[in-house]
Protein backbone atom coordinates (compact mmCIF):
# COMPACT_ATOMS: atom_id res chain seq x y z
CA UNK A 1 0.00 0.00 0.00
CA UNK A 2 2.61 2.71 0.87
CA UNK A 3 3.68 2.12 -3.13
CA UNK A 4 0.47 3.51 -4.30
CA UNK A 5 0.44 5.84 -1.46
CA UNK A 6 3.62 7.02 -2.04
CA UNK A 7 2.94 7.75 -5.58
CA UNK A 8 -0.29 9.52 -5.18
CA UNK A 9 1.54 12.75 -3.69
CA UNK A 10 3.06 13.23 -6.78
CA UNK A 11 -0.81 13.42 -8.51
CA UNK A 12 -2.30 16.37 -9.29
CA UNK A 13 -4.81 17.41 -6.14
CA UNK A 14 -7.80 16.73 -8.90
CA UNK A 15 -6.30 13.58 -9.51
CA UNK A 16 -5.21 12.63 -6.09
CA UNK A 17 -8.46 12.89 -4.97
CA UNK A 18 -10.42 10.84 -7.49
CA UNK A 19 -7.88 8.28 -7.35
CA UNK A 20 -8.22 8.21 -3.54
CA UNK A 21 -12.00 7.27 -3.73
CA UNK A 22 -10.95 3.97 -5.28
CA UNK A 23 -9.85 3.11 -1.38
CA UNK A 24 -9.24 -1.16 -1.25
CA UNK A 25 -8.52 -1.48 -5.00
CA UNK A 26 -5.91 0.93 -4.94
CA UNK A 27 -3.47 -1.71 -3.89
CA UNK A 28 -4.24 -3.44 -7.31
CA UNK A 29 -2.96 -0.66 -9.27
CA UNK A 30 0.03 -1.52 -11.98
CA UNK A 31 -0.58 1.27 -13.71
CA UNK A 32 -1.94 4.85 -13.75
CA UNK A 33 -2.20 6.24 -17.38
CA UNK A 34 -2.84 10.21 -18.21
CA UNK A 35 -3.17 11.45 -21.20
CA UNK A 36 -4.29 14.88 -22.32
CA UNK A 37 -7.66 15.33 -22.94
CA UNK A 38 -8.52 11.90 -22.27
CA UNK A 39 -10.21 9.46 -19.75
CA UNK A 40 -8.28 8.28 -16.38
CA UNK A 41 -6.87 4.36 -17.65
CA UNK A 42 -5.64 1.94 -15.15
CA UNK A 43 -4.20 -1.41 -15.33
CA UNK A 44 -4.55 -3.99 -12.41
CA UNK A 45 -2.58 -7.15 -12.62
CA UNK A 46 -5.56 -8.84 -14.53
CA UNK A 47 -7.81 -5.52 -16.31
CA UNK A 48 -7.28 -2.51 -17.78
CA UNK A 49 -10.02 0.10 -17.52
CA UNK A 50 -11.12 3.89 -16.98
CA UNK A 51 -12.13 5.28 -13.68
CA UNK A 52 -14.97 7.55 -12.90
CA UNK A 53 -14.63 10.79 -10.89
CA UNK A 54 -16.17 8.66 -8.01
CA UNK A 55 -13.35 6.40 -8.16
CA UNK A 56 -14.59 3.48 -9.90
CA UNK A 57 -14.10 1.01 -12.65
CA UNK A 58 -15.84 1.70 -16.13
CA UNK A 59 -15.32 0.59 -19.51
CA UNK A 60 -17.45 3.41 -20.92
CA UNK A 61 -15.20 6.63 -21.87
CA UNK A 62 -18.22 9.30 -21.40
CA UNK A 63 -18.53 8.42 -17.94
CA UNK A 64 -14.65 8.26 -16.68
CA UNK A 65 -12.59 11.10 -15.48
CA UNK A 66 -11.07 13.01 -18.04
CA UNK A 67 -7.74 14.13 -17.45
CA UNK A 68 -6.62 17.85 -18.59
CA UNK A 69 -3.30 18.74 -19.84
CA UNK A 70 -3.31 20.91 -16.63
CA UNK A 71 -3.13 18.06 -14.58
CA UNK A 72 -0.56 16.75 -16.64
CA UNK A 73 1.66 19.69 -15.89
CA UNK A 74 0.98 19.79 -12.68
CA UNK A 75 1.54 16.14 -11.78
CA UNK A 76 5.01 16.82 -13.73
CA UNK A 77 5.52 19.71 -11.81
CA UNK A 78 5.42 17.70 -8.78
CA UNK A 79 7.55 14.83 -10.12
CA UNK A 80 10.36 17.35 -10.86
CA UNK A 81 10.36 18.70 -7.42
CA UNK A 82 8.81 21.51 -9.13
CA UNK A 83 12.06 22.40 -11.06
CA UNK A 84 11.59 20.90 -14.01
CA UNK A 85 15.04 22.07 -14.91
CA UNK A 86 16.43 19.44 -13.18
CA UNK A 87 14.51 16.74 -15.31
CA UNK A 88 16.31 18.26 -18.83
CA UNK A 89 18.50 14.81 -18.68
CA UNK A 90 14.67 12.70 -17.96
CA UNK A 91 12.85 14.63 -20.81
CA UNK A 92 15.62 13.66 -23.40
CA UNK A 93 15.24 9.78 -22.04
CA UNK A 94 11.58 10.09 -22.12
CA UNK A 95 11.18 9.04 -18.28
CA UNK A 96 11.91 9.93 -14.93
CA UNK A 97 11.88 7.25 -11.80
CA UNK A 98 10.32 8.68 -8.30
CA UNK A 99 11.62 8.33 -4.95
CA UNK A 100 10.48 4.61 -3.84
CA UNK A 101 11.63 3.23 -7.48
CA UNK A 102 8.55 4.40 -9.74
CA UNK A 103 8.46 5.16 -12.75
CA UNK A 104 7.14 7.57 -14.60
CA UNK A 105 6.83 7.48 -18.92
CA UNK A 106 6.51 10.52 -20.56
CA UNK A 107 5.23 11.04 -24.42
CA UNK A 108 3.77 14.10 -26.19
CA UNK A 109 5.67 16.88 -28.34
CA UNK A 110 8.90 16.24 -29.46
CA UNK A 111 11.90 18.72 -30.52
CA UNK A 112 14.31 17.15 -32.45
CA UNK A 113 17.61 18.49 -34.02
CA UNK A 114 19.60 17.03 -36.92
CA UNK A 115 16.96 14.07 -37.30
CA UNK A 116 17.71 13.63 -32.99
CA UNK A 117 15.72 13.73 -30.37
CA UNK A 118 16.62 16.17 -28.31
CA UNK A 119 13.65 16.36 -25.58
CA UNK A 120 9.91 15.69 -24.83
CA UNK A 121 9.38 19.60 -25.07
CA UNK A 122 5.81 19.13 -24.11
CA UNK A 123 4.44 16.44 -22.68
CA UNK A 124 0.90 15.58 -22.99
CA UNK A 125 0.98 11.91 -21.53
CA UNK A 126 2.51 10.08 -18.56
CA UNK A 127 2.65 6.56 -17.51
CA UNK A 128 3.19 5.39 -14.01
CA UNK A 129 4.41 2.15 -13.14
CA UNK A 130 4.37 1.77 -9.48
CA UNK A 131 7.21 -0.26 -8.38
CA UNK A 132 6.69 -3.05 -6.36
CA UNK A 133 8.49 -5.56 -4.16
CA UNK A 134 7.84 -8.71 -3.40
CA UNK A 135 9.86 -9.50 -1.01
CA UNK A 136 10.47 -13.41 -1.18
CA UNK A 137 8.84 -14.47 -4.51
CA UNK A 138 11.92 -16.05 -6.04
CA UNK A 139 11.66 -18.52 -2.90
CA UNK A 140 10.29 -21.23 -5.00
CA UNK A 141 12.75 -21.11 -8.47
CA UNK A 142 15.77 -20.51 -6.06
CA UNK A 143 16.90 -24.29 -5.63
CA UNK A 144 16.99 -24.64 -9.66
CA UNK A 145 18.92 -22.01 -10.10
CA UNK A 146 22.29 -22.76 -7.93
CA UNK A 147 24.53 -25.98 -8.85
CA UNK A 148 27.22 -27.06 -6.98
CA UNK A 149 27.25 -23.85 -5.03
CA UNK A 150 27.60 -21.73 -8.10
CA UNK A 151 25.04 -19.60 -9.47
CA UNK A 152 23.94 -20.49 -12.63
CA UNK A 153 23.74 -17.98 -15.94
CA UNK A 154 20.08 -17.43 -15.67
CA UNK A 155 17.38 -16.00 -18.23
CA UNK A 156 13.75 -14.70 -17.25
CA UNK A 157 11.28 -14.43 -20.14
CA UNK A 158 8.18 -13.38 -20.40
CA UNK A 159 5.63 -11.34 -22.47
CA UNK A 160 5.37 -7.77 -21.14
CA UNK A 161 4.29 -6.97 -17.64
CA UNK A 162 4.31 -10.21 -16.72
CA UNK A 163 6.60 -9.20 -13.75
CA UNK A 164 10.27 -10.08 -15.05
CA UNK A 165 11.83 -7.19 -13.41
CA UNK A 166 10.19 -7.98 -10.05
CA UNK A 167 11.59 -11.30 -10.02
CA UNK A 168 15.17 -10.42 -11.55
CA UNK A 169 15.14 -7.88 -8.62
CA UNK A 170 14.06 -10.66 -5.56
CA UNK A 171 16.62 -13.35 -7.37
CA UNK A 172 19.63 -10.43 -7.25
CA UNK A 173 18.42 -9.53 -3.70
CA UNK A 174 18.30 -13.09 -2.22
CA UNK A 175 21.46 -14.20 -4.02
CA UNK A 176 23.41 -10.99 -2.52
CA UNK A 177 21.67 -11.55 1.53
CA UNK A 178 22.44 -15.33 0.57
CA UNK A 179 18.91 -16.45 1.45
CA UNK A 180 17.57 -19.60 -0.01
CA UNK A 181 20.71 -20.01 -1.55
CA UNK A 182 24.09 -22.26 0.01
CA UNK A 183 26.25 -18.88 0.27
CA UNK A 184 25.53 -15.56 -0.45
CA UNK A 185 27.35 -13.76 -3.58
CA UNK A 186 28.58 -10.28 -4.64
CA UNK A 187 26.35 -9.08 -7.40
CA UNK A 188 26.89 -6.29 -10.31
CA UNK A 189 24.02 -4.74 -11.27
CA UNK A 190 23.50 -2.62 -14.55
CA UNK A 191 20.56 -0.74 -14.21
CA UNK A 192 20.37 0.74 -17.72
CA UNK A 193 16.77 2.31 -16.91
CA UNK A 194 16.89 2.44 -12.84
CA UNK A 195 13.58 -0.21 -12.74
CA UNK A 196 15.77 -3.18 -11.26
CA UNK A 197 16.83 -0.64 -7.79
CA UNK A 198 14.93 1.80 -8.97
CA UNK A 199 16.88 4.49 -8.09
CA UNK A 200 16.67 8.20 -6.59
CA UNK A 201 19.84 10.23 -7.21
CA UNK A 202 22.03 7.22 -7.61
CA UNK A 203 20.93 5.44 -4.13
CA UNK A 204 18.43 1.96 -4.47
CA UNK A 205 14.80 2.82 -3.59
CA UNK A 206 14.24 -0.85 -3.19
CA UNK A 207 15.78 -3.62 -1.63
CA UNK A 208 18.37 -5.10 -4.07
CA UNK A 209 20.33 -6.71 -1.15
CA UNK A 210 23.35 -6.29 0.79
CA UNK A 211 26.20 -7.56 -1.48
CA UNK A 212 24.87 -5.55 -4.31
CA UNK A 213 26.59 -2.97 -6.50
CA UNK A 214 24.46 -1.12 -9.08
CA UNK A 215 25.31 0.84 -11.95
CA UNK A 216 22.77 3.07 -12.95
CA UNK A 217 21.61 5.00 -16.39
CA UNK A 218 24.47 3.20 -17.49
CA UNK A 219 24.82 1.76 -21.22
CA UNK A 220 25.06 -2.32 -20.21
CA UNK A 221 27.81 -3.04 -22.21
CA UNK A 222 29.76 -0.16 -20.70
CA UNK A 223 28.52 -0.76 -16.84
CA UNK A 224 29.08 -4.81 -17.77
CA UNK A 225 32.74 -4.22 -18.09
CA UNK A 226 33.10 -1.98 -15.67
CA UNK A 227 31.85 -3.64 -13.49
CA UNK A 228 33.70 -7.13 -14.12
CA UNK A 229 36.86 -4.82 -14.19
CA UNK A 230 36.45 -3.10 -10.89
CA UNK A 231 34.04 -4.64 -8.63
CA UNK A 232 35.26 -8.40 -8.59
CA UNK A 233 31.22 -9.69 -9.02
CA UNK A 234 30.16 -13.51 -9.17
CA UNK A 235 26.84 -12.36 -10.79
CA UNK A 236 26.15 -10.12 -13.38
CA UNK A 237 22.52 -8.72 -13.38
CA UNK A 238 20.52 -6.82 -15.88
CA UNK A 239 17.42 -5.96 -17.76
CA UNK A 240 16.40 -6.88 -20.89
CA UNK A 241 19.03 -8.39 -23.39
CA UNK A 242 18.25 -8.70 -26.92
CA UNK A 243 20.11 -6.43 -29.00
CA UNK A 244 22.85 -7.04 -31.35
CA UNK A 245 25.49 -6.24 -28.95
CA UNK A 246 24.35 -8.11 -26.13
CA UNK A 247 25.70 -11.46 -27.17
CA UNK A 248 29.10 -10.30 -27.59
CA UNK A 249 28.65 -8.53 -23.37
CA UNK A 250 26.87 -12.41 -22.76
CA UNK A 251 30.27 -14.13 -23.89
CA UNK A 252 32.78 -11.93 -22.26
CA UNK A 253 30.45 -12.61 -19.00
CA UNK A 254 31.06 -16.07 -19.76
CA UNK A 255 34.75 -16.09 -19.76
CA UNK A 256 35.23 -14.00 -17.28
CA UNK A 257 33.38 -16.99 -15.53
CA UNK A 258 30.83 -15.50 -13.70
CA UNK A 259 27.53 -16.13 -13.72
CA UNK A 260 24.61 -14.03 -14.87
CA UNK A 261 20.68 -13.62 -14.68
CA UNK A 262 18.68 -10.83 -17.85
CA UNK A 263 15.99 -10.95 -18.72
CA UNK A 264 14.27 -10.55 -22.30
CA UNK A 265 11.19 -10.12 -24.13
CA UNK A 266 10.04 -13.53 -25.26
CA UNK A 267 6.39 -15.55 -24.89
CA UNK A 268 8.15 -19.40 -24.31
CA UNK A 269 10.77 -20.98 -25.75
CA UNK A 270 9.78 -21.55 -28.64
CA UNK A 271 9.47 -17.67 -29.23
CA UNK A 272 12.65 -17.17 -28.41
CA UNK A 273 14.52 -19.78 -30.52
CA UNK A 274 12.78 -16.93 -33.13
CA UNK A 275 14.34 -14.21 -31.83
CA UNK A 276 17.51 -13.05 -33.30
CA UNK A 277 19.59 -12.69 -30.79
CA UNK A 278 18.18 -14.54 -28.14
CA UNK A 279 18.15 -17.53 -30.33
CA UNK A 280 21.97 -17.34 -30.62
CA UNK A 281 21.62 -17.59 -26.94
CA UNK A 282 19.73 -19.90 -26.46
CA UNK A 283 20.65 -22.28 -28.85
CA UNK A 284 24.04 -22.01 -28.13
CA UNK A 285 23.54 -23.33 -24.51
CA UNK A 286 25.18 -19.71 -23.17
CA UNK A 287 21.99 -19.85 -20.59
CA UNK A 288 21.75 -22.68 -18.04
CA UNK A 289 18.18 -22.50 -17.08
CA UNK A 290 15.23 -20.22 -18.45
CA UNK A 291 12.25 -19.10 -16.29
CA UNK A 292 9.49 -18.43 -18.19
CA UNK A 293 7.13 -15.90 -16.56
CA UNK A 294 3.16 -14.89 -17.36
CA UNK A 295 -0.04 -13.44 -16.52
CA UNK A 296 -2.31 -16.54 -16.55
CA UNK A 297 -3.31 -15.75 -12.45
CA UNK A 298 -2.04 -12.39 -12.46
CA UNK A 299 1.68 -11.10 -13.04
CA UNK A 300 4.44 -12.97 -11.81
CA UNK A 301 2.95 -16.45 -12.65
CA UNK A 302 6.06 -18.98 -13.18
CA UNK A 303 4.91 -21.24 -16.09
CA UNK A 304 7.85 -23.37 -16.03
CA UNK A 305 12.02 -23.16 -15.92
CA UNK A 306 13.57 -25.21 -19.05
CA UNK A 307 17.32 -26.13 -18.83
CA UNK A 308 19.41 -24.31 -21.75
CA UNK A 309 21.69 -27.69 -22.03
CA UNK A 310 18.84 -30.41 -22.33
CA UNK A 311 16.40 -28.19 -23.94
CA UNK A 312 14.05 -29.69 -21.66
CA UNK A 313 10.99 -28.79 -19.12
CA UNK A 314 11.73 -28.94 -15.38
CA UNK A 315 8.92 -30.46 -13.60
CA UNK A 316 7.60 -27.07 -11.99
CA UNK A 317 3.77 -26.29 -11.39
CA UNK A 318 2.24 -22.88 -12.94
CA UNK A 319 1.87 -20.59 -9.52
CA UNK A 320 1.68 -17.30 -9.16
CA UNK A 321 5.04 -16.14 -7.06
CA UNK A 322 4.78 -13.43 -4.25
CA UNK A 323 1.99 -14.99 -3.55
CA UNK A 324 1.31 -17.00 -0.45
CA UNK A 325 5.02 -18.24 -0.35
CA UNK B 1 2.09 73.80 28.61
CA UNK B 2 2.29 75.66 25.71
CA UNK B 3 6.00 75.17 25.66
CA UNK B 4 5.84 71.08 26.50
CA UNK B 5 3.36 70.80 23.59
CA UNK B 6 5.81 72.69 21.34
CA UNK B 7 8.74 70.38 22.05
CA UNK B 8 6.50 67.40 21.70
CA UNK B 9 5.91 68.58 17.75
CA UNK B 10 9.03 69.33 17.08
CA UNK B 11 10.39 65.90 18.75
CA UNK B 12 7.40 63.91 16.64
CA UNK B 13 8.08 65.21 13.55
CA UNK B 14 12.16 65.31 14.11
CA UNK B 15 11.26 61.03 14.69
CA UNK B 16 8.79 61.08 11.94
CA UNK B 17 12.03 62.18 9.75
CA UNK B 18 14.22 60.16 11.14
CA UNK B 19 11.87 57.29 10.54
CA UNK B 20 11.58 57.97 6.75
CA UNK B 21 14.97 58.50 6.56
CA UNK B 22 15.56 54.83 8.05
CA UNK B 23 13.11 53.19 6.15
CA UNK B 24 15.03 54.33 3.02
CA UNK B 25 18.30 52.51 5.02
CA UNK B 26 16.31 49.11 5.20
CA UNK B 27 15.00 49.13 1.88
CA UNK B 28 19.26 49.35 0.43
CA UNK B 29 19.90 46.89 2.51
CA UNK B 30 16.79 44.56 1.83
CA UNK B 31 17.49 45.04 -1.61
CA UNK B 32 21.07 44.50 -1.22
CA UNK B 33 20.40 41.17 -0.16
CA UNK B 34 17.52 40.46 -2.65
CA UNK B 35 20.42 40.45 -4.96
CA UNK B 36 22.09 38.57 -2.96
CA UNK B 37 19.25 35.70 -2.75
CA UNK B 38 19.16 36.08 -6.38
CA UNK B 39 22.71 35.43 -7.03
CA UNK B 40 23.03 32.41 -4.99
CA UNK B 41 19.85 31.00 -6.96
CA UNK B 42 21.66 31.69 -9.84
CA UNK B 43 24.53 29.67 -8.96
CA UNK B 44 22.37 26.71 -6.99
CA UNK B 45 20.16 26.29 -10.66
CA UNK B 46 23.49 26.80 -13.13
CA UNK B 47 25.84 25.01 -11.51
CA UNK B 48 24.87 22.82 -8.70
CA UNK B 49 21.38 21.82 -10.75
CA UNK B 50 19.48 21.62 -7.56
CA UNK B 51 15.83 21.86 -6.88
CA UNK B 52 14.16 25.32 -5.58
CA UNK B 53 13.06 23.90 -2.33
CA UNK B 54 16.64 22.53 -1.56
CA UNK B 55 18.04 25.60 -3.35
CA UNK B 56 15.93 28.01 -1.41
CA UNK B 57 16.92 26.21 2.05
CA UNK B 58 20.28 26.52 1.69
CA UNK B 59 19.60 29.95 0.94
CA UNK B 60 18.29 30.73 3.67
CA UNK B 61 20.65 29.25 5.72
CA UNK B 62 23.36 31.63 4.70
CA UNK B 63 20.99 34.86 4.00
CA UNK B 64 20.99 37.44 7.18
CA UNK B 65 18.65 39.68 7.68
CA UNK B 66 14.73 39.77 7.27
CA UNK B 67 14.96 39.11 3.56
CA UNK B 68 15.54 35.27 4.19
CA UNK B 69 12.02 35.22 5.54
CA UNK B 70 11.09 34.66 1.50
CA UNK B 71 13.02 31.74 1.60
CA UNK B 72 11.61 30.52 4.59
CA UNK B 73 7.97 30.99 3.74
CA UNK B 74 8.80 29.87 0.11
CA UNK B 75 9.81 26.64 1.27
CA UNK B 76 6.96 26.55 3.59
CA UNK B 77 4.19 27.01 0.78
CA UNK B 78 6.13 24.15 -1.47
CA UNK B 79 6.01 21.75 1.48
CA UNK B 80 2.06 22.46 1.52
CA UNK B 81 0.47 18.82 0.90
CA UNK B 82 -1.83 20.78 -1.23
CA UNK B 83 0.47 20.46 -3.85
CA UNK B 84 0.96 23.99 -4.99
CA UNK B 85 3.21 24.51 -8.52
CA UNK B 86 7.00 26.75 -7.75
CA UNK B 87 4.64 30.08 -8.97
CA UNK B 88 1.78 29.55 -6.89
CA UNK B 89 3.89 29.47 -3.90
CA UNK B 90 5.51 31.90 -4.62
CA UNK B 91 2.55 33.93 -5.49
CA UNK B 92 0.86 33.11 -1.59
CA UNK B 93 4.67 33.43 -0.46
CA UNK B 94 4.64 37.34 -2.08
CA UNK B 95 1.13 37.73 -0.43
CA UNK B 96 2.38 36.67 2.88
CA UNK B 97 5.78 38.96 3.17
CA UNK B 98 4.42 42.32 1.57
CA UNK B 99 3.44 43.40 5.11
CA UNK B 100 6.84 42.39 6.89
CA UNK B 101 9.57 43.66 4.63
CA UNK B 102 10.65 47.19 3.82
CA UNK B 103 10.48 46.82 -0.46
CA UNK B 104 8.50 49.84 -2.60
CA UNK B 105 6.34 48.53 -5.41
CA UNK B 106 8.79 48.26 -8.07
CA UNK B 107 10.97 45.92 -5.82
CA UNK B 108 7.53 43.15 -5.56
CA UNK B 109 6.83 43.37 -9.14
CA UNK B 110 10.43 42.62 -10.32
CA UNK B 111 9.78 39.20 -7.82
CA UNK B 112 6.29 39.24 -9.13
CA UNK B 113 7.68 38.92 -12.52
CA UNK B 114 9.95 36.07 -11.65
CA UNK B 115 7.51 33.72 -9.78
CA UNK B 116 5.87 33.57 -13.32
CA UNK B 117 8.03 30.95 -14.29
CA UNK B 118 9.47 29.52 -11.65
CA UNK B 119 10.58 26.07 -11.86
CA UNK B 120 8.67 25.82 -15.31
CA UNK B 121 11.12 25.59 -17.92
CA UNK B 122 14.61 24.46 -18.93
CA UNK B 123 17.93 25.86 -17.20
CA UNK B 124 18.69 28.14 -19.28
CA UNK B 125 14.90 30.06 -19.06
CA UNK B 126 15.55 30.17 -15.80
CA UNK B 127 18.42 31.60 -15.53
CA UNK B 128 17.85 33.96 -18.14
CA UNK B 129 14.81 35.11 -15.95
CA UNK B 130 16.58 35.17 -12.40
CA UNK B 131 19.44 36.97 -14.21
CA UNK B 132 17.32 39.69 -14.89
CA UNK B 133 15.67 39.73 -11.91
CA UNK B 134 18.87 41.07 -10.54
CA UNK B 135 19.71 43.51 -13.27
CA UNK B 136 16.60 45.18 -12.49
CA UNK B 137 17.15 45.31 -8.53
CA UNK B 138 20.43 46.98 -9.77
CA UNK B 139 19.04 49.60 -10.77
CA UNK B 140 16.39 50.09 -7.35
CA UNK B 141 19.50 49.49 -5.90
CA UNK B 142 21.23 52.24 -7.94
CA UNK B 143 17.90 54.80 -7.79
CA UNK B 144 17.89 54.06 -3.65
CA UNK B 145 21.31 54.81 -3.57
CA UNK B 146 20.99 58.36 -5.19
CA UNK B 147 17.90 58.88 -3.79
CA UNK B 148 19.54 58.72 -0.26
CA UNK B 149 22.66 60.78 -1.01
CA UNK B 150 20.35 63.19 -2.29
CA UNK B 151 17.48 63.48 1.07
CA UNK B 152 17.82 60.85 3.70
CA UNK B 153 20.11 64.01 5.55
CA UNK B 154 16.72 66.33 4.68
CA UNK B 155 13.96 64.61 5.48
CA UNK B 156 16.03 64.02 9.29
CA UNK B 157 15.99 68.06 9.20
CA UNK B 158 13.08 68.22 7.17
CA UNK B 159 11.24 66.61 9.93
CA UNK B 160 12.55 68.54 12.49
CA UNK B 161 11.82 72.07 10.40
CA UNK B 162 8.73 71.00 9.39
CA UNK B 163 7.97 70.66 13.45
CA UNK B 164 9.61 74.06 14.57
CA UNK B 165 7.12 75.65 11.70
CA UNK B 166 4.14 73.94 12.98
CA UNK B 167 4.88 75.02 16.43
CA UNK B 168 5.69 79.01 15.04
CA UNK B 169 2.44 78.96 13.57
CA UNK B 170 0.15 77.66 15.85
CA UNK B 171 2.25 79.27 19.31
Amino acid sequence: MAGIREVLTYLAPRLRRTLEKMGGALQELEEVRLRAGRPLQVETGLVSTLVTPEGLFTDRKERAFRVTEEDILRSLQLMGENSLYTLEEELKEGFLTLPGGHRVGLAGECLAENGRLVRVKRVTALNLRIARETIGSSRPVLPFLVAEKRPLRIMIISPPQAGKTTLLRDIVRSFSNGEGVPAPVKVGLVDERGEIAGCFRGVPQLDVGIRTDVLTGCPKRDGIFLLLRSMSPQVIATDEIGRPADLQVIEEVLNAGVGFIVTAHAWDTQDLALRPVLREIWLQGLVEKVIILSRRYGSGTLEGIWDGKTKKALPVKPVRLGVGN
Amino acid sequence: MKLAGALLIISASTAAGWLYGSMLRKRRKNLADLRRLLQWLETEIGYNLIPLREAFFRISQRLQGEVSLLATVFIRYLDDPGGLTAGEAWQKTIQNCREKLVLAGPDWMILEDLGCNLGTTDREHQLKAVREGIERIKIQETAVEEQAVKNEKLYRYLGMAAGTLAVLLFY
